[in-house]
Parts: C-alpha cells; structure tokens; sequence
C-alpha cells in the first residue's frame, strides 16, 4: 500500500504540470539567474575591449580580449596582493584554529568554574558589531607597533575569529564519544595527551569546518586591511581590487579582469570546502 | 572525572592565551568605547570630559538620524523580506527538487564572494554610462527610465539596498539544516489527513524549524546594523548623505580626528543592536509559548 503511494508521489512530483509546480519553478529559476546573471555579465565583459563594453552591453567579445588578464596582472601587482591574502589569511586561519580547540576541548571534556560563563561571553561576542570597535583596534594595533604589517592582521582576525570558531569546534567535539578517552586516563595518558592524540585528530572536521569559515572570512575582510595598512607592498588583494579603480581609471574591462582573478579562488574553495560549510550551518554553531 | 592538579595547570594554559585575546580584543574594547565616548578627544590634545554631550551633538546633526534610520529599514528589510525569501527557497528545495544540490551550491555564491567584489559588481551593474541595469532597460524599449542609480537622490538608497535583498543562500541553508531533520511520519500523517502543502507547511516545517528561523532573524538584523563596505565602495554615503549608514558615519568621524563623536556612533550602534537582539528574541519567545 504504502510502496503504491510512493511511487505515486514520486511520479507526480516531477511530472505533472500544475500552477504550483510552474511558480516553484519560476522561483528556482529567478534565484539562479539573479545569482550568476551578473557574474556572468562581469565575466563576459571582461573579455571584451572598453569600445566595445559602451557599445553593447551583452554582445560577445567580437575577439576575446586574454590582454586584459595580462594586464590586471601587470598594473596592479596582482601576484603579490594575492601572496599577502595567502599568507595572512593562513597564518590566522591556523592560529585561530589551534587556539580556539584547546578551549574548545576545555570547555566541552572538564567542569570547572566559569565553563558556561565563557560560552555564553563567546556566544554573545558573535554577535559584537566588530565595526564599532574601529578606533580600539586602531589603537591597540598602534600601541604593540603593528600598524602596517602582516602580523597586525593576522592577530586582529585570529583573535575576533575565535568566539566563532571556539562555538563551532566545541559543538562538535560534544559529540564525540568519551569512552577512548575514558580508557586512555585509566592507561594514565594525561591532559596534554588526550588533546593531542585523541580530541584534536577525532574532531578534525569540526576544526575544517572552523578553518573553512575562518578563511573566507579572512581572504574577503576589507575594513580592518583598510584600517590598519597603509604601504602598497603589504596590501592585500581586496584593497588591491578596491584601489584597481584609481589605477585603471577608464581602462574598466581591465579592472573586471581584475575583479574576476579576485573571486576565482574563494569560489574554488568553497566548491572544494561546500560540505565542511554545511555542516558548519547545519551544526547549530553559529545560532548563537 | 575529578579535577587533578596536573588537569588544572592544563587547563589554565590551555584556556589563558584564547581568553586573553577575548580581553583584549572584546572586553576591553567594548569597554573603551562607553568610557571615551564621555570624553572630547581629537587624539593629540587632552581629552577633556563632556559627559553626554557627544550623544546629543551626533543626535542633533541630520547625517547620523538619516544613518540611523536607514539602518533600521535595512534591518526591516532583511528580515521581512530577505529571511522570509530564503524560508521560501528553503521549503522548495526541501523537498529535493531535481538539480536542488545545485540550487543550493548556487544561491551560496554571493555569501563567498568578498563585499568588495560584489559592490564593484553592481557599481558596474548601476552603472549610467555602460551598465548591465540600463542596458536592460533600454533592450526593453524603455531607455527613458535609464538614469544613473546610485547618484540620484531617490534612487541612490533603494539601489544600494536592494541587489543584497535576493542573495539568500546563507539564511536558506540555515533553515534547510532545520527542516531536514524534521521526521517524515509527521508529513505521512498530515497527507492522511489531507492537509495540503502549504497548509503542512505552516503547521509542521515553520513551527520545528522556528530556532532556524530565529537564528536567521537575528543574523539579518545584526547583519544590517553593520553595514559599511557596501555603501563606502559604492557611495561613500551619497548623494547628500542619503545613503549613509551608522558605521560610515563612524568611519568619517575617525577620518576627521572626532574620536569622542565617533565612539558615542558605536555605543549608540552596540545599544540599537541589543535592543533588536533582545526584541527578537522576545517575539520569537511567543511563538515558542504558542506550542509549549
């Protein structure tokens, strides 16, 4: 009987025509096209020459124009904007990541005083505009001497990162079983050795899920590089696409060459990382 | 397991260096903010204290009401319109429409994509001269409403508010996360009954995914309070202030050395942002008692 309606329903879900069906459709379809249509546009228009940008708006490129990727990595420094995104993001990605699952694993294996004050502090500290706090970070970042360096940055976005990722990891780590770890106190390994022979590689996904999001945090963050870097050799690739304006001032299919080469990679990453995201939503984390 | 001593040191040097960069970088900070907002300060010269009297000079200048407000109908729209899309979406892909995992993958783009990326995106797409919006409009033969979006005074807002309106992927997989954990004997019974989609909607998926909902409520509300790349990149808060928002006006006050001005704008920023986190979560706590 109930094999009969499955089949059924399965069968009408997807073939049969009704305004219902045709509006959901529709519905689907808008949400797409508004996604990419402008992507695409960008793209496209990337590959044309200026003339023919103000031409057309949607015809092809007559030639596609590679030249103007050549010159978006030539004007701008694209190489070594791209090579300090890398550099800061990772390095704040992994410090954050370390830092916040050793308090992840405090927090989620030992009661002790202040466990669920310092939870809901993190959970409360998501939710802290980080732009209101411009002219403390300003400051503080001027007063240790790491205004305009990489090292500044990587410590502003480790630190504001980790209630964040500390939430995420220890939800994750919550549900990880405590009978190993049970039998390895009796064998008399300790606290440092539970952390890294057991918790930390048994909760490696929750820790990618934290890095993921850390990450694509770090690669786009522009306010605070804006804030708090003022040489050219230190810039980052958002300021870099930021300030292409200036540089390529009527050269605009270059500067589009130049915006696309800036979401390649975190489009590429989240395509590789989508799972770990998922998951990272789907946890509960950040409902904070 | 009782603690040790050994467990002890642990963890203290385990929590220590994650909490004091939650000091320095949460704590205090926020704490700075409400002392020095009573102060005169230009950064150079003594700060001399004034008590309130930057909350009433930001309070008596027309730019930071009309960043204030235009705050409050971005944080409206986004969680009247924006959340409520993405529920939407949400329901529909639930039930895994052909090509849903695509859907889903596709809606999630603009969520990766920087801010500054995006704002130069639709500065091209707003653009007077050559953009994709005019364009548009003239290919439907209506060349004449073609204009330059973001430098008219009615249009400039609305431009600026709405291209984020669309973008849904983050709230929609949020919901989708709830939803799918929802048990299928609930839907089975309510076919039985006869209970129609919409109406199994209502009264089965938005109840249980309801701490989603909230989640989402509260994420578009906070979201919107901080805005400020958007509107930097793409006006800079023009024309004639119209388009500002509460962190520009912060941002230009630091520009200008008013450091007493520009923390009495974040004070009063973390003050608006708890009273619509605390206000949510009381409408949301009715609808909780509704099915308790």
């Amino acid at each position: 009987m109930t094999t009969i309606k499955q089949t059924f329903r399965q069968a009408s879900g997807h073939k049969r025509f009704t305004p219902a069906n045709l509006f959901k459709w529709l519905l689907i379809v808008f949400f797409a096209f508004y996604t990419l249509f402008p992507l695409l546009w960008l793209i496209v228009s990337s590959f044309k020459t200026n003339t023919e940008l103000f031409g057309n708006p949607f015809a092809l490129p007559e030639v596609w124009q590679f030249v103007n990727y050549q010159n978006a990595f030539r004007v701008s420094g694209m190489l070594m904007m791209m090579g300090n995104s890398i550099f800061i993001a990772l390095s704040a990605t992994l410090l954050n990541v370390v830092l916040a699952s050793m308090l992840a694993y405090c927090l989620s294996r030992f009661t002790f005083k202040g466990n669920g004050a310092i939870f809901t502090m993190f959970s409360a500290g998501i939710l802290v505009p980080l732009n209101a706090l411009m002219v403390p970070y300003f400051i503080t970042i001027t007063s240790i001497g790491l205004y305009n360096t990489r090292a500044g940055l990587i410590l502003l976005y480790a630190a504001t990162g980790i209630p964040m990722s500390t939430v995420i990891i220890r939800g994750l780590m919550e549900g990880i079983s405590r009978e190993i770890e049970e039998a390895a106190y009796i064998d008399g390994c300790g606290f440092y050795g539970r952390f890294t022979r057991i918790v930390f590689p048994l909760s490696r996904n929750g820790i990618m899920t934290a890095a993921t999001f850390q990450f694509i945090t770090c690669w786009n963050e522009f306010v605070f590089a804006n804030l708090l870097t003022s040489s050219q050799n230190i810039r980052t690739i958002q300021l870099g696409i930021r300030y292409f304006t200036n540089q390529f001032s009527t050269d605009f299919v270059s500067m589009y060459a130049a915006i696309v080469i800036s979401i390649v990679p975190s489009i590429l990453l989240y395509m590789i990382f989508q799972n770990q995201i998922i998951t990272g939503l789907s946890s509960g984390a950040v409902k904070g | 397991m009782k603690l040790t001593r050994h467990d002890r040191i642990g963890l203290v040097s385990f929590t220590l260096p994650g909490l004091i960069l939650f000091l320095l970088f949460f704590i205090i900070p926020v704490g700075y903010v409400l002392v020095v907002s009573l102060f005169k300060w230009d950064g150079m010269t003594e700060a001399v204290f004034v008590g309130f009297d930057n909350y009433a000079s930001i309070w008596k200048t027309s730019v930071f009401r009309r960043s204030l407000t235009n705050n409050l109908v971005w944080a409206l729209v986004a969680t009247c319109v924006q959340v409520p899309l993405a529920v939407l979406m949400a329901l529909i892909l639930n039930e895994r429409p052909r090509g849903w995992k695509l859907f889903r993958t596709v809606y999630y783009f603009p969520q990766v994509i920087s801010g500054v990326a995006l704002a130069m995106l639709w500065s091209a797409v707003y653009n007077s001269e050559y953009g994709l919006l005019n364009g548009i409009l003239k290919l439907l033969g209506r060349a004449d409403l073609a204009k330059n979006w973001l430098g008219t005074l009615q249009t400039a807002f609305p431009a600026v508010l709405i291209y984020w309106v669309f973008y849904i992927g983050y709230y929609m997989v949020i919901v989708m996360s709830d939803l799918s954990g929802i048990s299928k004997d609930y839907y089975e019974a309510a076919d039985i009954d006869g209970a129609g989609k919409i109406r199994q909607a209502f009264a089965i998926s938005l109840p249980l995914a309801r701490n989603g909902i909230m989640t989402c409520v509260t994420l578009a509300a906070v979201m919107s309070l901080r805005q400020f790349e958007q509107v930097y990149l793409l006006t800079n808060g023009g024309p004639a202030n119209r388009t500002s928002t509460m962190v520009l006006y912060l941002y230009k006050q630091i520009q200008n050395m008013r450091y007493g001005l520009a923390n009495a704008a974040s004070v009063m920023l973390i003050i608006v942002g708890i009273i619509v986190i605390v206000g949510i979560r009381q409408l949301f706590k009715l609808w909780h008692a509704a099915y308790e």
